[in-house]
């Protein structure tokens, strides 16, 4: 397989992955603070920061914070290149690089949906159509992954595209907890552990989609402990971290297997941050959650960079 | 004159005097090929058909077979227009256009050789030196280089029309790199969807074996040395107009669709950049223009070529489909020519009529055209996509002036035909939900190899969608018609 | 009589930005022909990348770079030794009478095998106001009109570096009549093709120790083609005969085919180029 269309599906998984997280996010952001148990979740500038601060690009000064042009931002401004829009269409433009690899189902459903994204009207979204629109993107990210899964090959191809799926979504999921541990500090519950037990532990599960099954885990009220536990180490969890790394390291394994292994290969790198996790507990964590982020968002930065070099370098 | 038609789809058809119906005759009776598809869409509403027609378009731009259009430096992303109503071809006329379009390919393919090498044609004055080395495509480089197998046009795109005397006419030769094949294939599936029944009454060619066939044509001309050959398809990218064709015949043929950037040159061998390291390529279907190649040889301010690729070429060690160089061939001012070309190299007559072409750089018929520049199509020699061409009979008193001081100031430049009118076919029209008169032509698809020849049993027929346009070519806003070819 | 000629060819890019990728092709290294003999050649470079000798479309040898690496600056040296024969000017001489020649040369066969080197360039087309600047005198040989023509050329140009570029047309330089031996050689062939005269630029080194023009880059010439006798070199930036002092690398239509450097370069930017040619020999 040629090393550009191999970037080019890996690349588009990504963003197939980070159009949905984005899209989550701003749809259970928004209307999870409509209700929230405490004002400065219910406040409006706090929830446009931390979607200002999930997609990085929060403006310098808080009064530079319109509801309207966030909105817009992160929903359909072609000039924004983290915008959903943008997403769909590089996504597209990745999927067509490599339009002879993928298909023709899968093709079809991206280049609907492009279009669906395209057409959508920038008035409707800032005035009624979030919803609409957030929801509609999530369904075809879903769409989308079914038919990667039901109309590829299981092959290389469909190794890189889940590889980049996997690495975005454990991406996305560190950057959802870095933001809401945040948001967290800021926000706190009112019992006697205050950050432990903030609201904003409830809004992360849901932007993870994973609230429901944290619940039927745990059957009780979403904290720190259980959240970070569920989301970071939960095998079982298929949005946590430990389970993209798992998939992460199934997925090398199609695309290494000619490859010799070394200390400093991609493969290597995956199979210690996946042995780490595996033995990792989440009181460890709680003794500094910010750095065990970081050194996560760092860890997986050094996987791609690796990848980079040994497959797509072209 | 005016005239009706029983079914609804047909009761505004105007059959206008003096202008070849390929679906009825002078007497305004269907013809006998046409009688069967006739009588079924007579049980279609004009409500039914319209949906039909969504349906297709909706397919065609759902699948992304689309292509961009480019205008004051904007793009589009369109869909070639394709009309329901397909193109019937009888048995015995399309022999003739086969055997005509092999004839021709093989007389240009001497013709270039012969170019490259002794040049006897020119030796023997039959061809004049000037219309060779005034020809931005002649290129030097290929002199005396032999190509795989002899060949330099592995693939030809032949333009034909019907004119009113009921003849085929050969419009022009396209062998640097014809397209439109992947149309051909499309149009005949979304058809074969949309109106499954018809198939049952039709004995027709199928058309999905040209992929197979191409990909044989490329083997066939494999480096010396070479067991089983390692093939590429080359694009420009995805902006490029053509880009669905690209990777339509790449995943057809199942072969890697590369960029340059995904090759490069070690030690005059080419290779790709695949994920397991470097894979060596020998046989290369370049839809990149000669100048764009190889910056190292022709345009240095290509980004879409390969450093150092023609050296490989000109080692043996890569073949290139089409060989570079064949554009001087295809030059509108050579095709006048074609007659004498054919006789010269295969001592045959023409199987398919030439339109008898003015050379303004000739004193005698440039006075010609100057004085009856109203009658004539007046053409300049080096553009395609029909661009920069003036119609005699549609141009205004200050238009045919203008035309006459382009064509003074530069003579070689351009050539005129008499007008030919082009055969008219049904056709589905949106905005009056149905069916009118509109002119087509026919591009056909040859493949030569070592050893090999192909002609695609069927074509790409283009229509004028506008009324009484005479250009076809999609960018100018044409459509395309499924085309049949009748086993009998 | 035989010279050993020693040549240093070195040549030296800097890069505003960092170049992540690079293509060199380098055409220098002197051609193999009947007076002139390649017996060493050696090509460094400072960048980390392999040297590859190929030929170009009009069979000339190259030697290409292809650079993966980033970097600022790349130096290139290359260093060659050959032997040259000395050259008989009298060679030259046509056994045909005057008339024999130019019927020779407006015979069709002729004017097709010559093409190429007969149909005027951007670069050696005469702008049409100049068209008659020079006629040929068709009571004397070929020869010796060329040989008049060389000297035309030599006084009729001024020869001053930095004035004119490589992309320069003839109605700059017949305008202004100055520039460097491209110039020259540009219009000789210009004029020459005008009289229906097969002309060729040549590419090549200049060994300067007789104080002639040029300079310390490499120099340009021109050859004709004289029926009966072939492909003869003249120098008008000098008015002189190519002779043991002319080492030939490559010849084409114009500059154009015979670029001693052409480079892809992936970087923006500005970059400067620096050459130099020292060129010296035994007897």
């Amino acid at each position: 397989m040629l090393a550009r269309v191999a970037n080019n599906l890996f690349w588009m998984g990504r963003y197939i992955e980070r159009a949905e997280h984005t899209a989550r996010f701003m749809n259970v952001n928004y209307f999870s603070s409509l209700d929230a148990p405490n004002k400065l979740s219910q406040s409006r500038k706090f929830v446009l920061q931390s979607i200002a601060t999930m997609v990085g690009d929060v403006p310098k000064k808080e009064k530079d914070l319109s509801e309207e042009d966030i909105i817009y931002n992160v929903g359909l401004n072609p000039e924004k290149p983290y915008s959903i829009f943008n997403c769909i269409k590089y996504a597209r433009e990745n999927a067509n690089t490599s339009r002879d690899s993928m298909s023709t189902e899968f093709y079809e459903s991206i280049n609907k949906f492009y279009h669906y994204v395209n057409d959508f009207p920038k008035e409707l979204l800032i005035k009624s159509g979030l919803h609409d629109f957030t929801t509609h993107v999530i369904e075809q990210t879903s769409i989308l992954r079914g038919r990667i899964r039901s109309t590829l090959l299981h092959d290389e191809i469909y190794a890189l595209v889940l590889l980049g799926i996997n690495i975005e979504r454990a991406t996305q999921i560190i950057r959802i907890i870095k933001t809401k541990h945040e948001d967290a500090q800021k926000a706190l519950g009112g019992y006697s552990k205050p950050i432990e037990n903030s609201f904003e532990w409830t809004t992360l599960l849901k932007c993870c989609e994973s609230y429901d099954m944290n619940r039927r885990f745990y059957k009780k009220t979403p904290n720190q402990n259980t959240t970070l536990e569920f989301l970071l180490l939960n095998p079982n969890c298929p949005r946590s971290v430990m389970n993209s790394l798992n998939q992460i390291q199934n997925h090398m394994a199609t695309i290494d297997s000619l490859k010799e292994r070394d200390k400093t290969s991609a493969a290597f790198l995956v199979g210690k941050m996946r042995a780490e996790y595996e033995f990792k507990t989440v009181e460890e964590i709680e003794t500094d959650v910010s750095k065990f982020i970081d050194y996560t968002l760092q860890g997986l930065a050094n996987i791609c960079t690796k990848l980079d070099y040994e497959y797509f370098n072209y | 004159m005016k005239s009706k038609f029983t079914n609804p789809l047909f009761s505004s058809y105007i059959k206008n005097e003096g202008l070849f119906d390929e679906i009825f005759d002078d007497n305004k009776k269907v013809r006998k090929t046409y009688k069967k598809i006739f009588e079924l869409y007579r049980d279609h509403s004009n409500s039914d058909y319209a949906a039909l027609n969504e349906k297709a378009k909706a397919a065609f731009f759902n699948q992304g077979i689309t292509f961009q259009v480019y205008r004051d430096s904007q793009t589009q992303e369109k869909i070639f227009p394709f009309d329901l109503f397909p193109r019937i071809i009888e048995a015995k006329e399309w022999k003739t256009i086969e055997k005509g379009a092999l004839q021709r390919s093989k007389a240009l393919n001497a013709f270039l050789w012969d170019l490259y090498h002794d040049k006897q044609i020119i030796k023997a004055g039959i061809v004049p030196m000037e219309l060779i080395s005034s020809s931005a495509n002649y290129l030097r480089q290929m002199q005396d280089l032999d190509p795989p197998g002899g060949i330099y046009n592995h693939i030809s795109g032949t333009d034909l029309i019907k004119h009113s005397d009921g003849n085929y006419y050969v419009l022009e030769d396209n062998i640097r790199c014809p397209s439109g094949v992947s149309y051909v294939i499309c149009n005949r599936n979304a058809l074969k969807r949309a109106l499954f029944g018809v198939f049952n009454h039709y004995q027709i060619h199928n058309v999905t074996n040209y992929a197979e066939n191409l990909l044989e044509i490329m083997e066939s001309v494999k480096p010396h040395g070479v067991d089983i050959p390692t093939c590429a398809v080359i694009t420009p990218g995805i902006y490029n107009s053509a880009y669905y064709e690209h990777s339509y015949l790449a995943k057809t043929m199942g072969i890697e669709l590369v960029e340059g950037r995904d090759l490069f040159v070690e030690n005059d061998f080419v290779y790709m950049k695949t994920i397991t390291g470097p894979k060596k390529v020998d046989v290369i279907y370049r839809r990149i223009d000669d100048g764009f190649i190889d910056p190292l040889e022709f345009r240095q301010d290509s980004a879409i070529g390969v450093p150092g690729l023609f050296a490989a070429y000109k080692k043996g060690n890569v073949s290139l489909v089409n060989a570079p160089g064949t554009g001087v061939a295809d030059d509108k001012a050579i095709y006048t020519y074609m007659p004498e070309i054919i006789k010269f190299y295969l001592g045959e007559k023409p199987i398919l009529n030439n339109v008898h072409t003015y050379h303004c750089s000739r004193p005698d018929d440039l006075k010609y055209v100057l004085e009856n520049v109203d009658k004539l199509v007046v053409k300049p020699v080096d553009e395609a996509g029909g661009y920069g061409i003036s119609i005699g009979n549609k141009l205004t008193k200050e238009e045919i002036e203008n035309v006459k001081t382009v064509v003074k100031e530069n003579p070689r430049k351009y050539i005129a035909q008499p007008i030919m009118s082009l055969s008219v076919h049904a056709t589905y029209i949106e905005d009056s939900n149905s069916f009118e008169q509109r002119h087509i032509d026919l591009r056909t698809f040859t493949l030569l190899g070592n050893n090999k020849e192909f002609v695609l049993k069927g074509g790409l027929t283009r229509v004028a969608l506008q009324k009484g346009n005479l250009i076809v070519n999609s960018s100018q806003g044409g459509g395309s018609k499924d085309t049949w070819v009748l086993k009998k | 009589m035989a010279f050993d000629y020693t040549i240093k060819y070195k040549s030296n890019n800097t890069y505003e930005n960092p170049v992540f990728e690079a293509y060199w092709q380098f055409m220098i290294i002197p051609e193999n022909n009947v007076s002139q003999k390649l017996v060493f050649s050696d090509f460094k470079t400072s960048v980390n990348a392999r040297i590859e000798k190929s030929i170009n479309g009009y069979n000339f040898q190259t030697a290409r770079i292809h650079c993966k690496q980033p970097f600022a600056d790349i130096q290139f040296e290359a260093e060659f030794k050959l032997t040259k024969e000395e050259i008989n000017p009298f060679q030259f001489t046509s056994k045909l009478e005057p008339s024999q020649e130019f019927e020779a040369i407006n015979s069709l066969n002729f004017k097709v095998e010559h093409e190429s080197y007969l149909t005027p360039t951007e670069l050696t087309k005469l702008p049409s106001k100049h068209i008659d600047l020079y006629k040929f005198d068709p009571s004397i040989s070929i020869l010796d009109n060329l040989v008049a023509l060389n000297k035309w050329t030599y006084l009729y140009i001024y020869f001053k570096a930095g004035v004119t570029h490589i992309g320069s047309l003839l109605n700059e330089i017949i305008e202004h009549r100055h520039g460097v031996c491209q110039d020259f050689s540009h219009l000789f062939i210009a004029i020459a093709r005008q009289n229906n005269i097969p002309a060729r630029y040549v590419s090549g080194y200049l060994h300067q120790g007789d104080g002639f023009f040029g300079d310390s880059q490499m120099h340009a010439w021109a050859e004709a083609y004289i029926p009966e006798v072939g492909w003869v070199g003249f120098d008008p930036a000098n008015d002189i005969l190519a002779d043991h002092n002319h080492i030939k690398v490559s010849h084409g239509k114009d500059y154009n085919d015979c670029s001693p450097i052409k480079g892809v370069i992936y970087s923006t930017g500005k970059n400067e180029t620096q050459h130099s040619v020292e060129v010296t020999y035994e007897q």
